[in-house]
Formats: C-alpha cells, sequence, structure tokens
C-alpha cells in the first residue's frame, strides 16, 4: 500500500550515462547560469514597462529611453537564457528521472502550455523593442504589448516553480490535482516565488551598474545611461536587504528537519548559509558606498561577492533537493550500471 | 505505466508532438540552416559586386532569421522535448540515457550558433568596411557551420530511432550514433533545407522587395542553390529511402492516410512543380508569378508535413526499433506482465487485481497504457478514433481481436497482459464506443 500511494516508479533499466557526481556539478552550473540570464530578462522586461509607464505619467523622455535600453538588452538575454537552459533540463531528466518525469506530467497541460506563452512573449517583446519608434503616437498600444510579455513571463516561473517543488514531495502527488490546485497544494512554491521574484529583479540592477560600469572604461556615459547604472545600485541595494527577510521565510518553510540541517545539524550546509549571509551584508554595504562614491575597487569586490552569493544559492538549492529525496532515492534505487536483462531486443 | 497519463481526447496525443515537430522543422531546416547559408553567401556576393543594397537586403533576412529562430524556432526545439517528456516519457527518457552527451554537445554548439547569430545581426552596420566586413562574413561563415552541426548531431539521435543498428545488441553509443541511416538522412536533410529556404522565402521576396534589380540579384543566388540542392535532395532521398527497413518502407503509403494512387500523383505534381518554379526562377525571374512562390511556399509544408508524419508513422509498432514498443513497452516488461498482469507492473494503476466491479475502470488504465499513444475514443482523426473503428463490433470480437491485433495489423504492437485484462479492456472499450455511437 506505500508504493501504491507514493507512486515512484522503477528507474529505466538504460544507466545513467556519467559519473553522479559530475553530472550534479554541471546541474548547479548550468542552472546558475540559465537563471542568471533568466532572472535579466525578466528584470528587464518588467523594468522597462514600469519604466515606460512612469514616462508616460510623468511626460519624462528619460524615462522613456532608459525604458528603451531595458527592452533591447531584455530581448537578447531572453535568447540565450533559453539556450542556456536546456542543459539543466537535460541533466533533471537524466538524473532524477522517477521524481521529475512524475512531477511534469500531473501538470502535463501547464507544462505544454509554456511553449506557446514563451513564444507569444517572445514575439511581442520583439514586437515591443522593433515599434519603440513607430509607434511614438500610440504609446498606450505599445505600453501594453509590453506589459502582456511581462506579464506572461511573470507567470511563467510559477510552472517551473510547481514543477520542481513537486519533486520533492512523492507523498503529495495523489492528492494533488492539476497546476492551479498544486499552487497551494504543495507548500514553498509561494516562497521561492518571491524570493525569485525578487532576485530577478536585484540581478537586473546589479546588471545595469556591471554593464555601464564597465562601458564608462571606454567612453563616458550619457545622462540616461548613468541614471540606469546608479538606478540599478539602488534597486540591487533595497532589494537585497528585502531578500533577507525573504530567505529567511524560505527557509522556515521547508520541513522541520531539513530546515534545521541548515541550522547546525548539518555542519557544511549551515557554513554555506551563514557564510550566503555574511556576503549578501557585504554586498549591501559595498552598494551603499557605490551610491556615494563610485571607485573600481568597490565595483570588484561587488561582483566578486555578486557571483559568490549567487554561486552559494545554487548550490544550497541543490543540497535541500538531494535532503529531500534522500529517503525515497534509498527505497528507489537509480541505475548506475546497466541491467543487462532488462535490456533485450524485440525479436 | 510508470507516470501519469495526460489525455488529448480530441486532438490525439500523437498529434501534439507531430505539430510541434513539424513546425520546427519548417523553421530549424528552411530558417536556421538553409537560410543562414543563403543569406551569408547573398553578404559575399554583395561584398564581391559592391551592391550595398543587396547588403542590406541580406541584412533585413537576418533579421526576420533572428525574429524567427530565437522565437517559434527555438521553443518549438525545447517544445518537441517538453512534449514528448509528457506524451511518451518512456521513450525520450530512454533516449536521454542513450544519447545524453550527444545532446551536451548539441547544446554547446547550438548556444554558439545562438550567439553567433546574435553576433551577426546586431553587428552588420558596426563592422562594414574592408577587413572589419571580411569579419563580420567570418562569423556569418561560422555560424553556417554551427547550425549545421546542431542538425548532424541531433541526425544521429533522430535516425536511430528508426534504424539503431547493433547498438540493441551492444548497447553502444558510437553503434547507436552512426547507424545505418544516419549518413544518408544528413545528407537528405542538409540539401533538403537549402531547398525548402527557397521555397519558403521565394514568395516574401517577390511581395516585400520593391527593387527590381537588388530582388532580381537575390533570385540568382536562389538559382545557383536551387540548382545544386534540388537534384542533391533527390538523390540523397533515393539513397535514405532504400537504407531504411523493408518492413518500415511498406508503411510510407499507409502513414499518410492517402490512396496510393493519389499518393503518387500528389507527390508527382510537387515534384513536378518545384522543378517549373526553379526552372522559372532561372529562365524569366523577372516574371515570376506571386502564384507560383505561393504554391511553392504552400506546397514546401506539406511537403515537410508529410515527411515528419511519415517519419514518425513508419517505425511503427516500435518507437525505438526492436527497443521498445510504441506505448513505452520493452522485451523485458512484456514479459513480465504477460506473466503477472499489465497492471500489477503499472506504477499508477489503481486496480492491481481486477473484480466484476472495477472491471471498466481496469479496462480504462490498460487502454491509457497501451492503446493512447496513438488512439483516440472519439477524436477527429476518424482513423484513429475507437468509436469509428469499433463501431457495431460485439465484445467477445473485440475480446478475441485483441491478442491477434498484430499479427493482422502489423503497426500495432502485441497486447500485454493476462487472459482478465484482455477482458477488461474488451469490457472498457465496448463500453465506451457504444455510449459515443
Amino acid at each position: 500500500m506505500h508504493i501504491l500511494q507514493l507512486a515512484i516508479p522503477p528507474d529505466f533499466p538504460l544507466p545513467i550515462p556519467g559519473n553522479l557526481s559530475l553530472l550534479e556539478f554541471l546541474i548547479v552550473l548550468t542552472f546558475i547560469l540559465h537563471i542568471v540570464f533568466v532572472n535579466f530578462t525578466l528584470s528587464f522586461a518588467t523594468g522597462a514597462v514600469a519604466l515606460e509607464g512612469a514616462g508616460i505619467v510623468k511626460k519624462s523622455k528619460r524615462l522613456d529611453d532608459m525604458a528603451r535600453i531595458c527592452s533591447f538588452h531584455a530581448s537578447i538575454h531572453k535568447s540565450i537564457a533559453v539556450v542556456l537552459g536546456v542543459a539543466p533540463l537535460l541533466i533533471i531528466s537524466v538524473i532524477y528521472t522517477q521524481y521529475f518525469y512524475t512531477s511534469t506530467l500531473l501538470i502535463g497541460k501547464a507544462w505544454l502550455s509554456i511553449i506557446i506563452l514563451l513564444i507569444t512573449a517572445f514575439l511581442l517583446l520583439y514586437l515591443y523593442k522593433f515599434s519603440w519608434e513607430k509607434w511614438e503616437n500610440k504609446k498606450g498600444l505599445h505600453f501594453f504589448v509590453g506589459l502582456v510579455a511581462s506579464v506572461i513571463l511573470l507567470f511563467i516561473p510559477l510552472i517551473f516553480i510547481v514543477n520542481i517543488v513537486s519533486m520533492l514531495y512523492p507523498e503529495k502527488w495523489a492528492s494533488a490535482n492539476g497546476f492551479f490546485h498544486s499552487l497551494i497544494h504543495y507548500p514553498q512554491i509561494w516562497q521561492r516565488y518571491a524570493h525569485f521574484i525578487l532576485a530577478s529583479l536585484a540581478a537586473g540592477g546589479f546588471y545595469m551598474y556591471f554593464y555601464f560600469a564597465w562601458k564608462q572604461k571606454k567612453q563616458p556615459l550619457s545622462d540616461v545611461e548613468q541614471s540606469l547604472k546608479m538606478g540599478g545600485v539602488k534597486v540591487t541595494f533595497w532589494i537585497t536587504l528585502l531578500q533577507l527577510l525573504f530567505g529567511s521565510l524560505l527557509l522556515i518553510s521547508f520541513r522541520r528537519d531539513i530546515m534545521l540541517l541548515f541550522m547546525g545539524d548539518d555542519l557544511l550546509l549551515t557554513v554555506l548559509l551563514l557564510v550566503s549571509i555574511l556576503l549578501t551584508i557585504i554586498l549591501c554595504g559595498l552598494l551603499y558606498i557605490v551610491t556615494k562614491k563610485d571607485t573600481p575597487n568597490v565595483f570588484y569586490a561587488s561582483v566578486i561577492c555578486f557571483v559568490l552569493i549567487v554561486a552559494l544559492m545554487g548550490w544550497m538549492r541543490h543540497e535541500v533537493r538531494e535532503s529531500y529525496l534522500q529517503s525515497y532515492m534509498d527505497e528507489h534505487p537509480r541505475t548506475l550500471d546497466v541491467q543487462k536483462e532488462n535490456v533485450q531486443p524485440i525479436k | 505505466m510508470d507516470f501519469p497519463i495526460v489525455e488529448f481526447p480530441w486532438f490525439g496525443n500523437g498529434n501534439i508532438v507531430a505539430l510541434i515537430a513539424i513546425i520546427h522543422v519548417l523553421i530549424s531546416h528552411g530558417v536556421a540552416i538553409g537560410a543562414t547559408a543563403i543569406v551569408v553567401s547573398t553578404e559575399y556576393y554583395a561584398m564581391q559586386t559592391k551592391n550595398a543594397k543587396l547588403d542590406q537586403l541580406a541584412k533585413q533576412l537576418t533579421k526576420w532569421i533572428v525574429i524567427i529562430t530565437t522565437t517559434v524556432g527555438a521553443m518549438t526545439g525545447v517544445g518537441i522535448w517538453l512534449s514528448t517528456m509528457v506524451i511518451q516519457p518512456d521513450s525520450i527518457g530512454s533516449l536521454l540515457r542513450i544519447f545524453f552527451w550527444a545532446w551536451v554537445t548539441e547544446w554547446v554548439i547550438f548556444i554558439g550558433e545562438v550567439v553567433l547569430l546574435l553576433i551577426y545581426y546586431y553587428t552588420w552596420e558596426k563592422w562594414k568596411e574592408g577587413k572589419e566586413k571580411q569579419k563580420h562574413l567570418n562569423i556569418g561563415i561560422a555560424l553556417v557551420v554551427f547550425s549545421w552541426l546542431t542538425m548532424a548531431i541531433i541526425t544521429g539521435i533522430l535516425a536511430a530511432k528508426l534504424t539503431p543498428g547493433r547498438w540493441v545488441e551492444t548497447l553502444s553509443f558510437w553503434n547507436a550514433f552512426f547507424n545505418p541511416t544516419y549518413l544518408p538522412s544528413l545528407a537528405f536533410r542538409t540539401f533538403l533545407a537549402v531547398t525548402l529556404t527557397i521555397s519558403l522565402f521565394t514568395i516574401f521576396v517577390r511581395i516585400f522587395v520593391k527593387d527590381e534589380d537588388v530582388r532580381l540579384s537575390l533570385f540568382r543566388i536562389f538559382s545557383v542553390w536551387g540548382a545544386i540542392s534540388l537534384p542533391a535532395t533527390f538523390i540523397f532521398g533515393l539513397w535514405y529511402l532504400k537504407s531504411i527497413p523493408e518492413q518500415a518502407a511498406k508503411l510510407i503509403v499507409w502513414s499518410t492516410g492517402l490512396p496510393e494512387q493519389t499518393f503518387n500523383v500528389l507527390n508527382f505534381i510537387a515534384f513536378g512543380l518545384i522543378v517549373v518554379f526553379l526552372s522559372w526562377l532561372v529562365i524569366r525571374p523577372k516574371k515570376l508569378p506571386v502564384v507560383l512562390a505561393l504554391g511553392m511556399f504552400i506546397s514546401a509544408i506539406g511537403f515537410i508535413g508529410e515527411f515528419e508524419v511519415v517519419r514518425e508513422s513508419i517505425r511503427k509498432p516500435y518507437i525505438i526499433y526492436n527497443y521498445m514498443y510504441v506505448n513505452g513497452i520493452t522485451a523485458a516488461k512484456a514479459e513480465a506482465m504477460n506473466r503477472d498482469g499489465y497492471l500489477a507492473h503499472s506504477t499508477i494503476a489503481k486496480v492491481k487485481t481486477i473484480t466484476e466491479e472495477n472491471k471498466i475502470e481496469a479496462g480504462r488504465e490498460i487502454y491509457e497504457g497501451q492503446c493512447l499513444a496513438c488512439h483516440t475514443i472519439d477524436g477527429w482523426r476518424s482513423k484513429r478514433a475507437l468509436a469509428n473503428r469499433l463501431q457495431g463490433w460485439p465484445q467477445k470480437s473485440i475480446e478475441s481481436f485483441i491478442p491477434t491485433m498484430h499479427q493482422v495489423r502489423p503497426m500495432m504492437p502485441p497486447f500485454v497482459g493476462t487472459k482478465e485484462e484482455v477482458e477488461a479492456l474488451a469490457a472498457y472499450l465496448y463500453k465506451v464506443v457504444n455510449e459515443q455511437n
């Protein structure tokens, strides 16, 4: 009865093609690369729409120019984000097949809708970018196109989050009923969503600071570019402060024994968490200094801090999954060597 | 049946994957591979002849390549994968285990392709003169090579589904990748891509490029490419056709759902059309009729649709030839399921032991696991709708047909399970068919 209720399928008889530790390292690395570009895309698309909207209300050309730069960056980064997403999806399919396939099929139709949603959002982003001048006198329509694209982009992460959270809870599969029900059925979903959206805004702000600080070395920045650079720093500073709160909310939404792993029960995980909090505080300090006095040293230090925080977050995220699945994986082992008797030709 | 079932009762599960795949092949071959080759050669020709207008046209075409490939192209590519996960998890899951590193390699090249494409388009105005222009062209050439390489890798995986060759015995990755139809299908696809680009793009060039001189220059480039690609597509297509298994070749006409004569006539007309079209492009490019270009555009889409449907269907009853049936059942599973029961070995089945009370429910679960991959109860494709196929059949006839169907209809996999399970399936089918009719 126990197994029937959990419905964790046996692994395929064909073996996992490669060293497990190597694949785990690669999934963390490639996921970080992917998600950072997703962060940029989301933040520039929503940022462009917000700035354009503010520009319309305040009748400000300057805000409109800032919005336009954001939209340009959004449409480039979205191409990279999609491409980079292939690798982590490939690896998660291969090393967590029994959990990930089931959680995907439980929300099968929502999962398929990603294709239509992303195509629509991406086409709208191009229309938004390429029609900026042409539709100068149809500002409302232009703003609406960007808004629809942004809303779609803000919705899609929910599908992915439901999927990867649901794979951690095989005991809840039997009582789940499709995508929308899953949004409230599984714990952590909204905490993860909030943490992710805020991370996107912070990453986007940081990118603006990074990009224009780099550009500044070659040529002086225009007024608008300078505003984006300093605006980026401010956004990142405030959002990162907020993340200390939202990160904690996510931590306490974990199952108690897993939360406690990060609070002393496991030395490595506890150290990872403490270091990441410390680095976050340092980053906030550095960003604060930037708002007062921008120097190359502060710039490099903040870049290092940012990269380290992102890396630690990606690593901890993986450890959370491993901790949740550990007991199930012991009971339903993965195929690491070929089971010759189960891989027979059909004659 | 180890994973939850997602059902598309009207559209049909197999059609979901087919639809996405057809769109993807049109774009990956016709836009990403063929069109980049043509655009880069156009840039080269414009550079040689110092034709600034032609250069600008190449840039315009590239803008559309960027827009189409990074939206519909990329997302349908990922989409084939997302949809097969939902529709055929056993098959795509097994393919990932076999070809993981091929996919990783393809991914790395694909990143290169996208980055090169973005650089190629966005530096057009920046790298305009002399050495910089040459650098720009080189980026374009690298782009053509990268986009072809992604196809060269994916073709290995696709071809292996029809002809896994020695892999079924050795389980060697290399045997699976360099399988018997790999080279012929890669050669065919390479030239098909260029032919497809010409067929798809001509109508847009004819209508939207107003400057006649520039249009004729581009048509000249199309003609040169077409003179190479059309005969090559034909010759390599024949080679490909000769290399597929005999059993599969027999299913080609059947796969299209057309009577043999109609199939022959349609394909002959289509071939005639493209010969006329290309000849026209060579001989009288100035007077190319819009109707002809439009006809070519439509029949190219039709041909790709036919090619994809046939390629997927002639594998039947397999999804990975000689290893896995279209419903995800392998030899080892079939053996265990015939012994202990299909439901007993299905992780998600709620019914494990069949009784009079749960018979219909058990039948439904067996239907979902073994039939749904190709059939619907009452979907739009009437040939696959059981309400149509089993209309008027008594329950006993359904029951006696099921264990022998794979002999009568070789494109169907054998039923696996016990005698009680056959009865349950027959009882369920009889019930739903009569409710529909």
